[in-house]
């Protein structure tokens, strides 16, 4: 236990004391905050305001799918170093000797993006703070909003981990982890693509967009988490391995 | 302390080590000597625990390292090659996120990261960046880390590589120190360092143990002795002159400069004779059959000819020889 809290101060130090975090945060922000202001802009250029939405639900809703882009932009971002930089640069094997387990290895690494995650999120709370002021704000819906983010978050995150694990280099991290990321975001997109039967039953329960615009009306469904966290449970129990099988190599 | 057993690694088409078993005693200075790629690096990883055996077992202070693998790590302090560190943390939160990682308790922490930085000589640069560090200091900085948690068992690799000859000089002092109270196994390819730190030596070669033992034992491993004197002369009238010495187990020359008619002329002593009267008797033989000697090198049984002889590729030795005469 004490390895897995160490391995986590150590990659939140290593995240904030370099520029990646940083740059990531500023890019992060400023795109959401363009994102929102233009979805607010066009609310208030409506003529008929008796509309059934909002300005916050739609953020996080219908147009959720420019925010899902920042983060296939963000999410692989942020986990392109965990593994793959460790490995180019040799700590792997200081790290590796050490008493500490794989899995603590991996689930400090991931928390720690998860964390950073999470901290990249809370200055948007501020948007939905200012709306305050303009009218009624269903802080239901807002919690259920950022818990599908956070959700969301865990899979692409997690999937971000194993590829960086996978690969020796930060940029083949980072094209695997847009690839398998941006894949399970088209796929999602089929929902609107196909004909009703099965495939596009699928498409409907892995798309992200979906998940998103159930949650922004307060909807907490089940599956959506189930699935959610399969997608993160399944990545990190393959990085657990793949950190073991270095040993074999 | 290591006890290692049939060691055996496999990349599938090369077999990086094969068969190595020895022990290391606790308090032992040992050192792990080898050529490059001679299977030291995979041999000590092996040991650290970062590299599974194909076949055989190691076990430090008792645990064995596959099976028991965290309580055999907690026990050693294990240095990799080259150093590898995170260049974003300075000196003192590496160590302490070490400390931290190796089980280190809270309370004692603070000072064990201040007793590693004090034993390695890096407190002066605590509050630095690793990244803006020389390599002599993260040499050190590696060292401290395998310190931080105090281990009885030092395993470093090749702790000297890359220093400046007073750097190499500190760091050889400081592991001199460190063995009055760690066993310590290291590497190398320099032989001086094993003559100036170790109680012990294990040579490998191409990937198998090839002799071990004290440095004593190793060099009466050296049979044969020789000189090597510059001779004015024809070549062969200097070997016919030098080969009825007696002591003189074979005398073999090679032109080194033809305008002046010099020679290098080695002899190769027998097993029961006295090396240095053989060279005067040589010496008084040369002159007496119209030789000029100019020169006169000293009797060779170092470390550094056991090491070659040991370490030499079976295929080049013939090649080595077929040489000298043609030169």
């Amino acid at each position: 236990m004490s390895g897995f809290l160490a391995v986590y101060r150590r990659e939140m130090l290593s995240l904030w004391v370099t520029p990646l975090a940083w740059v990531l945060l500023v890019v992060f922000l400023l795109l959401q905050g363009t994102i929102f202001y233009s979805i607010v802009v066009h609310f208030t250029s409506l003529a008929d305001l008796a509309v059934e939405t909002g300005p916050v639900e739609a953020y996080f809703g219908q147009e959720s799918v420019f925010l899902l882009m920042t983060l296939l932009l963000v999410c692989p971002a942020l986990t392109m170093r965990a593994f793959a930089e460790e490995r180019r640069s040799g700590t792997i094997e200081a790290l590796l000797t050490a008493p500490v387990t794989p899995g603590s290895v991996v689930l400090g690494k991931y928390l720690a993006v998860l964390s950073t995650y999470a901290a990249m999120w809370a200055p948007t709370v501020l948007y939905v703070v200012v709306l305050r002021k303009t009218g009624a704000v269903d802080w239901h819906t807002v919690g259920a909003s950022y818990f599908g983010l956070f959700a969301i978050g865990a899979a692409y995150l997690a999937l971000g981990t194993l590829m960086s694990a996978m690969a020796k280099s930060q940029l083949i991290a980072l094209l695997l982890a847009i690839f398998v990321e941006f894949g399970l975001f088209v796929l999602g997109v089929g929902e609107y693509v196909f004909e009703p039967g099965l495939l596009r039953d699928v498409c409907a329960h892995i798309s992200m967009g979906s998940q998103m615009e159930e949650m922004s009306r307060g909807i907490i469904d089940l599956r959506r988490i189930v699935f959610d966290a399969s997608i993160a449970t399944a990545s990190l129990f393959v990085t657990t391995r793949v950190v073991d099988s270095w040993r074999w190599g | 302390m290591i006890e290692a057993e049939h060691l055996t690694k496999d990349y599938g088409s090369v077999v990086a080590v094969q068969d190595v078993s020895f022990d290391v005693g606790q308090g032992e200075i040992v050192g792990f000597l080898g050529p490059n790629g001679a299977g030291k690096t995979t041999t000590l990883r092996m040991l650290a625990g970062f590299l599974g055996a194909t076949s055989g077992s190691v076990r430090i202070a008792g645990f064995d390292v596959a099976r028991q693998s965290l309580e055999a790590r907690a026990r050693l302090g294990y240095m990799p090659e080259a150093a590898p560190l995170y260049p974003e943390l300075r000196v003192r939160e590496y160590l302490t996120f070490r400390a931290a990682l190796k089980r280190v308790p809270r309370r004692e922490r603070k000072s064990a990261v201040e007793r590693s930085l004090e034993q390695a000589a890096v407190k002066d640069v605590a509050e630095t960046p690793i990244g803006q560090l020389s390599k002599g200091y993260r040499q050190r900085v590696a060292l401290a880390d395998a310190l931080v948690a105090n281990p009885p068992l030092l395993i470093l690799d090749e702790p000297t590589a890359g220093l400046d000859p007073n750097q190499i000089v500190e760091v050889r002092k400081l592991i001199r120190e460190l063995g009055q109270s760690h066993t310590i196994l290291l590497s190398t390819h320099i032989l001086p360092e094993v003559e100036a730190v170790c109680d012990r030596a294990l040579v490998i070669a191409r990937g198998r143990l090839v002799a071990g033992g004290t440095l004593a034992e190793l060099k009466a491993r050296s049979k044969g002795r020789e000189a090597r004197l510059v001779v004015r002369g024809a070549p062969g009238a200097l070997e016919a002159a030098a080969a009825q010495v007696s002591g003189v187990k074979q005398a073999r020359a090679s032109v080194l400069d033809r305008a002046a008619q010099t020679a290098e002329l080695l002899l190769e002593m027998a097993e029961d004779a006295h090396p240095e009267e053989t060279v005067e008797r040589a010496v008084a033989a040369l002159v007496a059959a119209g030789a000029g000697v100019r020169g006169v090198g000293p009797v060779r049984a170092s470390l550094e000819e056991v090491f070659a002889d040991l370490t030499r590729a079976p295929e080049q030795a013939p090649a080595g020889e077929t040489k000298e005469p043609q030169a």
